[in-house]
């Protein structure tokens, strides 16, 4: 490993940054691995991390969606902390009761803590959307780059199956296999997983077609560095700042996708609770007792808007040259 | 043509993986378990084997007879109680496109208004509201999104007195004569436009106004301007026209999506279309009815690669040269 370390460097080396197309403005990206950076001017530079934090930071909306979201996350993980009731447990005593000092976001028809089930649904949507969104972004990356880096029948195979799961109504398998699984959460991300991965990976082939016809991937092959090696070093690192964004708009999507399924009554299943089938739940009583409907939406809400702002911030702060102001 | 046998060719073979991922995960028997009085395995027996929905006949067998049925016959098959899935879809097809025509083509038209106009403002006041509310509207789930309007909608009937809106179904019935139908269609078909137009349009917004900046500084729009136009009509006339090319794509080939989040507004709203067919089918196990909308689907995929083939030879010229 340590001899392939000294290839990369000298691979890093000829990739000098002011070579690089200034459209691709990453270069920042690429040399990250290879630890601190060599003092070329005697004058203090900003580190790149400073740079990005400032940029972000620049972005109003976008740090009160970093604020909301690292609210909600404490709320997740904290709040089962502060509650009286265990989310499973019923209190006959109190049945559809409005918010009260005792139940402090009231109680379903069966006597649920409506406090409780709420932090609970939002762990369960909030590790759901997380898991789906990292394996989303970590199989698209590697199948979408590696099909446009080794091409050939690679390359047309992987196409060939992302344009067929293009046809395929995937939302129908989803629902049908989630369903089978009971609602067990595993499963539901694995599928989740499984029919999120091909979109993406489009986005990404087309992107790498351009970046493998760059010079520094081919000072990477004539040194002798590996195809798989080449893939996850040097071109996975320059569309990083993509694959960022990707991971925090994709938890957005899994979250709505999610909650959209447990709504339907495919997903997370009782006695487990997602803050999708606390929704479904609050809309049959919605006139009766809405407070059922309002907290979780609110959650859910607050978590979607949240993480949206922040994946508008960091790609201002990542990418400042793209002119996208939003999901395109 | 080529492309229409590739897309015919797709089809089949997704509608197929259907009907087999269908059997594997759906079963007709469950439907029959827990019945009072129980039915004994020969009675739900004779019920399924003439539906062809019996797993006791080999997969290949069952999956010949539908297949051979639909070839020749049109025939998609009956579900586990004897519907057939032919009448179901003919129905609830004009039901969803009553609901999903109409809010694909606001969505669009709003989406590029306010595209055009936030590019030609921006970084102004306005485009920084519209922006702002837009990037808001876009990441409300539509399940919230349209249980809130719910909610709003029967406050305000309440307030007015009146029925001004049906919070559910897509018509009342008994209702006759060509303006109270009108009326009447309006009065349920508002709301859920509304939540789907609510969720939608932002998307489009984002596209639009990203595209235009990339086109408003280019030479020929300044070109255009030197010649004596206005601001507003070298954007219209140049301007907007290549920008225009990528999100009618877009548009064509969201139209699946739209149908799938028509599933989730359908439900609340309870509209009886091919969305609410679509979670019905599969929580009573219809494999016949599944099967069928997974072939809608890929159709709606497949129109959409088409549509959009045809709005970019529409739009661009050097398609159409070449």
């Amino acid at each position: 490993m340590t001899t392939d370390m000294t290839s990369d460097q000298i691979a890093e080396q000829i990739a000098d940054p002011e070579l690089v197309d200034p459209m691709l403005h990453d270069d920042e990206d690429f040399r990250a691995p290879v630890g601190p950076t060599p003092k070329r001017t005697p004058r203090k530079r900003m580190s790149k991390f400073e740079l990005y934090g400032r940029r972000f930071m620049r972005n109003k909306p976008a740090v009160g969606g970093a604020v909301i979201f690292v609210l909600i996350v404490l709320f997740a993980i904290c709040g089962g902390w502060f509650a009286q009731y265990d989310y499973q447990e019923l209190d006959f005593l109190a049945i559809s009761d409005p918010p009260s000092a005792a139940h402090w976001f009231g109680t379903n028809d069966a006597g649920n803590d409506n406090y409780a089930q709420v932090v609970h649904g939002l762990q369960r949507s909030l590790l759901i959307a997380l898991v789906v969104s990292i394996g989303t972004t970590v199989i698209s990356a590697v199948i979408g780059a590696s099909a446009a880096y080794f091409g050939g029948l690679y390359e047309r195979i992987a196409l060939l199956v992302i344009h067929f799961l293009m046809v395929v109504p995937t939302f129908l398998l989803l629902a049908m296999v989630s369903s089978d699984a009971g609602g067990d959460w595993i499963v539901i991300a694995i599928v989740l997983i499984a029919v999120n991965w091909f979109f993406p990976a489009r986005t990404i082939w087309t992107l790498s077609l351009s970046l493998r016809e760059r010079d520094y991937i081919a000072a990477a092959r004539y040194i002798g560095i590996s195809g798989p090696k080449i893939v996850l070093r040097h071109m996975l690192p320059n569309i990083g700042s993509l694959l960022i964004i990707q991971f925090t708009l994709g938890v957005v999507g899994a979250v709505q996708m999610e909650t959209g399924l447990s709504f339907l009554g495919f997903g997370v299943k009782a006695p487990d609770v997602s803050l999708g089938s606390l929704i479904g739940t609050g809309a049959s009583s919605i006139t009766s007792s809405p407070w059922l409907f309002f907290f979780p939406a609110a959650a859910l809400t607050l978590l979607t808007v949240s993480m949206a702002l922040i994946a508008d911030g960091l790609r201002d702060a990542l990418d400042p040259t793209s002119a996208a102001g939003g999901r395109a | 043509m080529r492309r229409a046998i590739g897309w015919v060719m797709m089809i089949f073979v997704a509608t197929n993986l259907a009907y087999f991922l269908s059997w594997a995960y759906l079963d007709p028997k469950s439907n029959y378990v827990g019945r009072r009085p129980p039915l004994s395995n020969d009675q739900i027996e004779a019920m399924l084997e003439p539906r062809n929905l019996s797993d006791s006949v080999p997969l290949i067998e069952r999956w010949w007879t539908w297949l051979t049925d639909i070839l020749l016959h049109w025939n998609w098959g009956v579900s586990p109680v004897g519907d057939p899935v032919n009448d179901q879809i003919a129905y609830r097809m004009w039901v969803s496109a009553e609901l999903v025509l109409g809010a694909t083509i606001i969505t669009t038209l709003l989406g590029i208004a306010l595209g055009v106009y936030t590019a030609s403002r921006q970084y102004k006041l306005a485009d920084r509201i519209a922006t702002g509310t837009s990037i808001i509207t876009l990441n409300i789930p539509i399940v919230v999104a349209a249980l809130g309007i719910v909610l709003l909608a029967i406050q305000f009937n309440d307030a007015v007195g009146t029925r001004v809106f049906y919070v559910t179904g897509s018509s009342s019935p008994g209702v006759t004569g060509f303006f109270p139908t009108l009326v009447d269609v309006a009065q349920h078909l508002i709301l859920p436009t509304f939540a789907l137009v609510l969720v939608g349009y932002a998307g489009i917004h984002f596209l639009q106004r990203s595209l235009l900046l990339d086109n408003i500084n280019a030479d020929y729009v300044r070109t255009a301007r030197a010649k004596g136009l206005t601001k507003s009509q070298a954007i219209r006339r140049h301007a907007l026209r290549t920008s225009l090319i990528p999100v009618t794509t877009q548009v064509a080939f969201s139209i699946p999506a739209i149908f799938t989040g028509a599933i989730l507004t359908e439900t609340i709203f309870g509209w009886n279309g091919m969305g609410r067919y679509f979670s019905e089918t599969i929580s009573t196990n219809d494999i016949h009815g599944a099967v069928a909308i997974a072939a809608f689907g890929a159709l709606m995929t497949a129109i959409g690669a088409m549509l959009a083939d045809v709005a970019v030879v529409i739009l661009d010229p050097r398609v159409r040269v070449s």
